[in-house]
């Protein structure tokens, strides 16, 4: 018994030994972990040549390109940084920040970066430049548009009435869907800000010191919006019958089939389209303003940060400065579809076409999300009074003052 | 003079404590430490990492006891759990009748029914996903076909989607029950239902007075079984609906996910995972007690 005994001693320390030192084999090279948001356009290809690519100039470092579809981005960060894991780099959408501040989980990205590919970046992308210091680099920077589908129509409405009109007329004439409405809840909140912003409202009032105040969502403008997004929807019927079940990913391959009129979308419309293989023409006009109301389409920039937890944030940085060369950034931005933010890519023709002049005239007058914490729960309350009023269990009213006070006891629980 | 006994181990016994220490010392760092640190979470408040911050007592829980979403989530969950283990019972009972019987291709029809089980949820569940959608579905298509021009939503609306989720959850859990009541009913002496036939049984009798009480342990064990696996089943509700249309189908495993990992709100998550194990550990326990109370009129 006392030789088995032996013997099995004898096997646990040699397979012990045997992990121990495979582990420091591995352990001498610097691991880099990217969490990285599959965009619609970008490429599994793309993905692993950037991956290699990199390997092959830097064979000391491991580079581990983590796919993540971008509606579970958010969730898989929070549980590594609360599982005290997490990766060197992650896309982010840039409004995270300042909870990502507040967990004291990010890293000034300027400590690590190169100043040739700082200056390289235009600071009116640099959204993430909070207290005097950048905390993620901008990596898709884009206001939302309106893409029209002309063999539907070639009505590029002036207001959201004139398109509400034209959304109608076209599900008559023709069977297919007026505008794509996305009614199940996703991460964003985009599409509830897209008539919330052209109706002239905002999220919160701003306070004379401009900290934000109550939240207003529930104002004349935000009961507008909501209004209008229920009556397309319900009275009319000239979204996607099936709209309450379709989040925004999972919505907008109906109008790349060509099955609808307009989408209000992002830059990455024109490579989706070419990849779904549409063969319909496409005009990119403004999201269009309510009547009587300037126009104030949503620009959405994320960022790429560094996490301070992380292990091999220098190496995160030589990541950083490879992948921000013209090389790889411009084909990354060519294939999301999203203009550049290095002012080298922006001087490359592929960036000059009536798809970019439609996004820079939205640039000019977009209005981005609020920076605010807690914005993640405040917005899943809000989608669920969107949806409450679409299901008709509450009036656009009820619904937004309920929601107002819900987001207001939100905020108030971070002051 | 009396000796007293002597506690030294012998050879035998050190090897089994030495054998049994690893997988002891996994479960303590794996399973016990991680219970005891959300109990802990539930009596403390934490920062948005899940840090214990300062002690609260049982704030956290009175806080959320006031909360009526709590209790419409706690309810919905017992509901979902109690229609979803009557259904798979049921129809894996029946299943299970029909496996038993002499049939050709019986292996072939026993090889099918474990499919939805040999699966994993995940793919089950998105599989479901994109028949239930309702542009390009398989379900509305054939609905359509079938003459019903308006098909529901299924995945949007708030009682559709709640019956479509338990759905699926059915549909990955029969095949589970039905070969654990067929491994049952394989078990019982043919002899019985010989004598009873010439006694002039009939076949509901013979279910109900001899299958039934002769595999009535092994139903009481799947049931419970199910019971713990369907209560806690997060795939199928997060990959279908994520717990829409507005809160529909949130179930307490989905809202401790969504207070937890979404909202960062690790101490209300906390209450709700300890809630969810009272709840459990009760039903398991009074289930064990019934169980074993029957023990002795097993056959």
């Amino acid at each position: 018994m006392k030789k088995a005994f032996l013997v099995m001693v004898l096997v646990a320390l040699l397979a012990t030994t045997t992990l121990f030192a495979a582990g420091q084999q591995e352990a001498a090279k610097p691991k880099v972990t990217v969490f990285w948001a599959l965009y619609d356009g970008l490429t599994e290809e793309y993905r692993q040549n950037l991956q290699d690519a990199f390997m092959k100039e830097y064979p000391n470092i491991e580079l581990d390109i983590v796919p993540i579809p971008w509606d579970q981005v958010y969730d898989k960060l929070t549980t590594s940084l609360a599982g005290g894991n997490p990766p060197e780099l992650s896309v982010i959408g840039t409004r995270w920040i300042l909870e990502l501040l507040a967990l004291d989980a990010v890293e000034p990205v300027d400590k690590w970066v190169s100043k040739t590919t700082l200056d390289n970046i235009f600071d009116g992308t640099k959204e993430a430049f909070i207290n005097g210091q950048l905390w993620g680099l901008p990596v898709a920077a884009g206001a939302r548009i309106l893409a029209i589908n002309n063999t539907l129509t070639k009505k590029v409405p002036a207001t959201m009435e004139e398109m509400r009109t034209e959304a109608l007329r076209i599900k008559n004439a023709t069977g297919k869907y007026g505008l794509i409405m996305p009614g199940k809840k996703h991460t964003e909140l985009t599409d509830f800000a897209y008539y919330l912003y052209s109706a002239g409202g905002d999220f919160f009032e701003i306070n004379a010191d401009g900290s934000y105040g109550k939240c207003i969502i529930n104002n004349a403008a935000g009961v507008k919006a909501l209004t209008y997004m229920v009556d397309v929807a319900n009275k009319d019927k000239s979204v996607p019958a099936g709209y309450l079940s379709q989040t925004r990913m999972e919505s907008h391959p109906v109008f790349y089939a060509g099955d609808a009129g307009y989408v209000m979308i992002g830059a990455w419309v024109d490579s989706a389209l070419k990849q779904a293989g549409a063969s319909f023409d496409v005009t990119y006009a403004q999201i269009p303003p309510f009547a009587g109301a300037k126009p104030a389409p949503l620009v959405i920039t994320d960022s790429i940060a560094i996490f301070s937890g992380a292990k091999n944030k220098k190496e995160a940085g030589l990541f950083l400065d490879f992948f921000y060369r013209d090389e790889w950034k411009a084909k990354f931005d060519e294939l999301i579809g999203f203009p550049p933010v290095t002012k080298s890519a922006a001087t490359l023709p592929q960036f000059q076409s009536p798809l970019y002049q439609a996004l820079n005239e939205a640039a000019a007058v977009a209005k981005p999300w609020p920076l605010i914490e807690g914005f993640a729960e405040m917005s899943d309350v809000i989608w669920d009074a969107v949806s409450m009023a679409y299901l008709g269990q509450k009036t656009p009213k009820q619904a937004l003052d309920d929601a107002a006070k819900q987001v207001d006891a939100i905020k108030a629980t971070y002051e | 003079m009396k000796h007293l006994p002597t506690h030294r181990l012998t050879a035998d016994a050190k090897m089994a404590y030495a054998l049994i220490a690893p997988a002891a010392l996994f479960i303590a760092v794996f399973m016990l430490y991680p219970v005891f640190y959300v109990i802990m979470m539930s009596l403390f408040k934490t920062n948005k990492l899940g840090i214990l911050q300062q002690w609260v007592w049982f704030d956290n829980f009175t806080r959320l006891m006031k909360d009526p979403v709590f209790w419409q989530v706690t309810g919905r969950s017992l509901l979902w759990t109690a229609i979803a283990v009557i259904v798979k019972t049921v129809v894996g009972m029946i299943i299970a009748l029909c496996l038993n019987v002499e049939f050709a291709g019986r292996k072939f029809a026993r090889m099918l029914f474990i499919i939805p089980w040999a699966s994993s949820v995940p793919i089950s569940a998105m599989l479901w996903k994109w028949v239930y959608d309702h542009e390009f579905g398989l379900l509305n298509h054939t609905l359509t076909l079938l003459g019903i021009s308006n098909p529901p939503v299924w995945l949007g609306m708030p009682t559709w989607s709640f019956v479509a989720c338990i759905w699926v959850d059915i549909w990955i859990g029969i095949p589970f029950m039905a070969l654990v009541f067929l491994a049952g009913m394989q078990s019982v002496s043919r002899d019985l239902y010989e004598s009873a036939e010439v006694d002039g049984v009939n076949a509901p009798q013979k279910f109900f007075f001899i299958t039934i009480p002769c595999i009535k342990q092994i139903v009481f064990i799947a049931t419970l079984l199910s019971s713990l696996w369907t209560f806690n089943d997060f795939n199928t509700i997060y990959i279908l609906t994520r717990g829409g249309p507005a809160g529909a189908t949130d179930i307490l495993i989905t809202s401790i996910y969504k207070n937890g990992f979404e909202w960062l709100r690790f101490s209300d998550a906390a209450v709700m995972a300890v809630v969810t194990f009272i709840i459990l550990m009760v039903f398991a326990l009074v289930y064990a007690r019934t169980y074993f109370r029957g023990g002795d009129d097993a056959l």
